[in-house]
């Protein structure tokens, strides 16, 4: 239906138009009406949020299952489709089968978002795998108004509710306060993170030079700053002789290692994951890194997918974080976790042990089968009243209250020692000696006076 | 042109017909298909409005610029500035019941006007290349304004010079981006009438302002490239040496051609920027130049409707396979489809309809609802 204005192919279609061409071209548009077809049936589904109080009961999930990120994503929703297959084994939620649809980010994640409540009626959301992307969503999150919980978002800004004295993230320049009143989250954010690993310095080694090298965006800047903070508020007396940020998936980051080895420091901070973990841990060996300074520490590096990519390329000795690693925890409930996972993924190419993001996607699932169950419906605000304050005892890293304020959860970060004495189903090293360390708001704010930097718990 | 119309384009009554049922159906959308399918609409209108106004250097004039997405970026960046900061700075709470509106005419006209400067400046160093190297010039542009906004560079830029007051209306909040608030896009009160600009479980407001932009846009595209301004564009492509023996100045007219074209590419991305509720640094990346590219390419790039044939093809298919659960993969899917397209369907979907109704009417001698004959079929 285009006005013609002028092709200068003329001479090609009229050949093409004796030739084979054609019917292929007349199929497409056959296929291409069925599309059409499709859709306008989609179109026309209802658009009520919600599946009622029918049917099986509805979780949407949006990560990141494509690109860079991908094994962050795919190892959340790993862990998200063991726990909906245990809930329903054991008869579901108030006696309704789960359903659980996973979304990739796309380029518009809250289309994702938007798509999975109004037209999947999702009762409740999981997800996210980018920072940015959450605070980006946070408006249209909060009018969707369903529970969404985060399980694998570091940004403190997003569970931090005090707008008076932080400055409202969405309204004023400079703002950090970005709270939602129906976003919760279930691992242990960048606040906590940073705290535990400053912590865990202070209280373990004796070293001055710090250095920084992390990926060039919100979250390698954030973390840094973060650390500096808490140390400083630790009593710590570093002296700061480097920090530099290659960029985001970079194939080459020998010159910053350059930068950073020669400022001589002792304590390597790093924020790398993915992929990033594994490029920094080989090009820094190559350059020596490793031994000529006293410790390195990565924030988010302990991962299966990490450490077993850099096998034999990964040093014993180091202390990397993350927020779940397999032998931390000495409990049933973690036990429990680990036979589920690994029964459901045996025979296959996932890695027989959870991710870092692990426990947290576990525990999300839960605790929506917990919160319906006392408020005795998937009613969104019934849930979230429910979600504020709750305990989930059974979390494979301990019991975790969901702060009724904050909406974070009391939920621990792991640091421990890169080794090849942990037991791990890949050829590679795992952790040792772990530690936990957990943070409550009025610590936080005690320790982060002097910079302008919200607790986030 | 026009004899070509008279013989294969439609007649007026056809098209007024056409135009109408569109129209109607444009209108009562919102109220038939629910929030998220009205939201996509009218995200779909404003990338169609995108597409064609890229389409006006490609299809029309031969340059193709890699780097659209700085303008929509752009547009759209301004637009969450305008709503964030310099709405409530320059005092439009005295419209009372329309300050969101005025706040969006502002951002609209705003976020117009500065990535018209930009095209100029931008235009001006870029057509004075062509083909590779055009389309070179205008990605790098665009990756450069992409890590100004990722990097958050022009805040760093005022606060290292001292222009600490500066430094908030040009903070772009590094990646992750410039967010409006939910009360920003709130409450209108239009004779009466209350309602929120983008309301989430409607979107119809929100819909018709793009309706509207979208209507007047591609109607003034369309006398742009129906005019003897367009003429000379499409004179420019056919040959650009011909053209500057006849007196063209090539340069000169490639230049007004960008110029107009970031220009509507900038209302699209104000519109855009108003649904998403914000920019990200993404939406200025190189993945997003892309898209009215393929658009174009799958709906046609040498007819007027080809882009828009081809924004909703893109958008509306996107969608299916994301429903489908194949969002992941959709780049695989969709590499299929353009081969398809490039391979057997040069003109495009525009092209392809354009060819079907003319088979059928050489064949049915004006009867339009006979079928293409069997025996055409089995001639694969």
């Amino acid at each position: 239906m285009g006005t013609r204005v002028t092709n200068p192919r003329t001479m090609t279609d009229d050949r093409t138009r004796q030739g084979s061409a054609r019917v292929n071209r007349r199929r497409f548009l056959a296929g291409a009406g069925a599309a059409g077809a499709t859709g306008l049936a989609g179109c026309l589904d209802s658009i009520t949020g919600g599946s009622g109080g029918e049917g099986p009961i509805r979780l949407g999930g949006v990560y990141l299952l494509s690109g860079i990120a991908e094994a962050l994503g795919a190892a959340s929703r790993a862990a998200a489709e063991v726990a909906v297959d245990v809930i329903n084994e054991d008869g579901g939620i108030l006696g309704r089968e789960v359903t659980a649809q996973f979304r990739d980010h796309g380029e518009n994640p809250q289309q994702q978002i938007r798509s999975l409540v109004q037209e999947e009626n999702v009762d409740a959301m999981l997800g996210l795998t980018s920072s940015g992307v959450t605070l980006a969503s946070g408006p249209t999150v909060e009018q969707l108004g369903v529970p969404f919980t985060l399980t694998d978002i570091g940004t403190p800004f997003i569970t931090e509710h005090d707008v008076d004295t932080y400055g409202d993230y969405y309204e004023d320049e400079g703002g950090t306060a970005a709270g939602v009143n129906n976003l919760f989250r279930t691992n242990a954010n960048t606040s906590i993170t940073t705290y535990g690993m400053a912590k865990w310095a202070v209280d373990n080694l004796d070293v001055t030079r710090v250095a920084n090298i992390g990926p060039d965006y919100a979250y390698g800047t954030q973390t840094w700053d973060y650390f500096k903070a808490y140390s400083e508020g630790l009593g710590a007396d570093y002296e700061y002789v480097e920090s530099v940020f290659p960029s985001l998936g970079a194939s080459d980051m020998t010159p910053q290692i350059n930068q950073v080895l020669s400022a001589e420091p002792e304590l390597v901070f790093t924020s790398f994951w993915a992929g990033d973990a594994v490029t920094f841990v080989q090009q820094a060996s190559e350059q020596g890194l490793f031994d000529q300074v006293t410790d390195v520490f990565d924030t988010i590096g302990a991962d299966p997918t990490v450490f077993s990519a850099l096998g034999d390329t990964m040093p014993e000795g180091f202390h990397y974080s993350g927020w779940y690693w397999h032998s931390a925890y000495d409990n049933d409930n973690n036990q429990n976790f680990l036979d589920a996972y690994a029964n459901a993924y045996e025979g296959t190419d996932t890695i027989l042990i959870p991710s870092f993001t692990g426990g947290s996607t576990w525990a999300a699932v839960f605790i929506y089968k917990q919160a319906m169950e006392a408020a005795g419906s998937t009613n969104p605000d019934d849930v979230i009243a429910e979600m504020e304050g709750l305990t989930f005892a059974e979390d494979p890293r301990g019991s975790i209250t969901l702060d009724a304020d904050s909406h974070q959860a009391s939920a621990p970060m792991v640091i421990g020692e890169t080794s090849r004495d942990d037991d791990v189903p890949y050829d590679g090293v795992g952790l040792t000696n772990t530690e936990t360390y957990t943070l409550d708001r009025s610590t936080a704010t005690d320790l982060l006076e002097g910079s302008d930097l919200p607790p986030g718990v | 042109m026009s004899v070509e119309s008279s013989v294969r384009g439609m007649d007026t009554r056809q098209r007024n017909v056409l135009l109408g049922v569109a129209a109607v159906l444009a209108i009562v959308a919102p109220f038939m298909v629910g929030a998220f399918q009205t939201a996509l609409l009218a995200e779909v209108l404003m990338f169609a409005v995108f597409a064609t106004a890229f389409n006006l250097l490609y299809g029309y004039t031969g340059l193709l610029s890699f780097g659209h997405a700085m303008f929509v970026a752009t547009a759209a960046y301004m637009v969450a500035k305008v709503f964030r900061l310099v709405g409530p700075a320059i005092g439009l709470e005295a419209f009372g019941g329309l300050e969101v509106l005025a706040t969006l005419v502002v951002a609209v006209v705003l976020g117009t006007v500065l990535t018209t400067l930009l095209a100029v400046g931008i235009g001006y160093l870029s057509v004075q290349l062509t083909e590779i190297y055009f389309a070179m010039i205008t990605l790098s542009f665009s990756m450069a304004i992409y890590v100004l906004f990722n990097q958050d560079i022009m805040r760093q830029v005022a606060e290292a010079f001292g222009f600490g007051g500066v430094a908030d209306l040009v903070a772009t909040n590094g990646s992750d981006g410039l967010t409006i608030s939910f009360n920003a896009l709130g409450e209108v009160d239009l004779f009466g009438f209350t309602f929120r600009l983008v309301d989430i479980s409607s979107f119809v407001a929100v819909y018709f302002v793009c309706l509207l932009l979208f209507v007047v846009s591609m109607y003034a595209l369309w006398r742009v490239v129906n005019s003897p301004f367009g003429m000379t564009c499409k004179a420019i492509r056919e040959n650009p040496g011909r053209a500057e023996a006849l007196g063209i100045d090539v340069t000169a007219h490639s230049w007004k051609t960008f110029i107009i074209s970031g220009a509507f590419s900038g209302l699209a991305g104000s519109m855009i920027g108003v649904i998403r509720s914000g920019a990200l640094p993404t939406l200025g990346y190189w993945t997003t130049s892309a898209e009215p590219v393929i658009m174009t390419v799958i709906g046609g790039p040498y007819y007027f409707l080809g882009p828009l044939a081809g924004a909703f093809t893109f958008r509306y298919l996107r969608w299916i396979i994301d429903t489908l659960g194949f969002g992941e993969n959709w780049q695989f899917l969709f590499g299929t489809l353009l081969l398809v397209v490039v391979l057997f369907a040069r003109g495009g979907i525009a092209g392809a309809i354009v060819r079907v109704r003319d088979r059928i009417r050489q064949r049915g001698g004006g009867d339009e609802t006979s079928a293409p004959e069997p025996a055409v079929e089995g001639s694969d």
